[in-house]
């Protein structure tokens, strides 16, 4: 489990149920950058297409499905899982609300400014790790 | 208004009772008293305590947001009145159980333009704090009144940091408080402008 920050994006690279690993030919640096870019593209274009409040949740495509949760403060979680999975929004919502604002957020060693530097530190990423290993959907 | 402000009342109470790990009250009022105390023996200088103390508000309020949004079911205030009831009845509520009066001043009469109260940056509240738990036991000296010192300067920074982090820009000062020899204790909150999101990559 990966746990990177971004501005402002946490994400964490798929608890995939396929025997295969992925084949990762960007660095995950590169990765993220395109995934924030194609969110962004994606909730502009959904802002004009409906009203104000509607928000962009997720897509799935044939080898993944991108989970999107966005906190009022403009921080961005991102999970990308296997294409059946359920919506994992809640998860998302709950490593705010858990782990992010414990380790992260009342960590003043830790800045939350992730335009120079990811978001990262050991015990964010341990919280995260339990969590997502205790999920039901976690193969 | 979409929620009344019963409700919002309703909501800070529930967040103050689910919060779990509470401080004495007595060590959170000499440890900020402490730290005002330290800063007037590093800089000397009342204004720029009153500084410090601000910056510091607004590296807490910045960080004090995520925790409100992760607790606090609220979603986005339709207009800057409705902020200045959910600062007041949940935020202050929630974090210091204290809920400071709100006043929104008279729709002002300008002949000349369109008033709108959501986007014209002429928009504030202002707070009435009727106890104050930082300055539980303090009394100001003479140099410290005549320096201008204001003791609680942290929260206008809190306020600051916390609503700039929801896309607001605002201006936070004291207006008047009790240690100063005032009648009331009160903050004046306005608002600059709405911030649009940085796209931080202008490479792509």
């Amino acid at each position: 489990v990966i746990a990177v920050g971004e501005d402002p994006s946490a994400s964490t690279v798929p608890p995939t149920t396929s025997a295969g690993s992925r084949t990762n030919t960007l660095t995950f640096d590169e990765e993220a950058k395109l995934v924030y870019g194609v969110i962004l593209s994606l909730r502009n274009m959904i802002k004009k297409l409906s009203r104000r409040d509607e928000q962009f949740t997720s897509y799935r495509t044939s080898t993944y499905r991108l989970h999107l949760y966005e906190t009022l403060s403009g921080y961005k979680f991102v999970m990308l899982s296997d294409p059946s999975t359920d919506g994992l929004r809640f998860v998302l919502r709950q490593i705010y609300s858990g782990p992010f604002v414990d380790y992260v957020a009342r960590n003043p060693l830790v800045s939350m400014d992730s335009r120079e530097q990811g978001i990262d530190n050991e015990y964010f990423r341990a919280s995260v790790d339990r969590m997502i290993r205790g999920l039901s959907v976690f193969a | 208004m979409a929620t009344p402000s019963k409700q919002y009342k309703a909501i800070g109470e529930d967040l103050w009772k689910s919060r779990t790990e509470k401080v004495n009250a007595e060590l959170f009022a000499l440890t900020y008293g402490a730290l005002v105390v330290q800063l007037i023996q590093d800089y000397e200088d009342y204004g720029e305590v009153n500084k410090q103390l601000e910056k510091m508000g607004y590296n807490i309020g910045t960080r004090l947001i995520e925790d409100f949004l992760a607790r606090s079911s609220v979603g986005r205030c339709s207009d800057f009145r409705e902020v200045g009831e959910v600062v007041a009845k949940v935020g202050f509520k929630s974090f210091l159980n204290i809920t400071p009066t709100v006043t929104h001043p008279p729709p002002t009469s300008r002949p000349t333009s369109v008033q709108r109260q959501t986007s014209v940056p002429n928009s504030s509240f202002t707070l009435t704090l009727d106890e104050n738990p930082l300055a539980e036991f303090v009394e100001l000296p003479e140099e410290a009144l005549e320096g201008g010192l204001w003791f609680s300067n942290v929260l206008c920074g809190v306020l600051r940091g916390a609503l700039e982090m929801v896309q607001m820009q605002v201006q936070v000062e004291f207006l008047s408080d009790v240690l100063r020899g005032d009648e009331t204790t009160e903050l004046r909150v306005t608002l600059l402008k709405y911030l649009e999101e940085e796209v931080p990559m202008g490479d792509e």
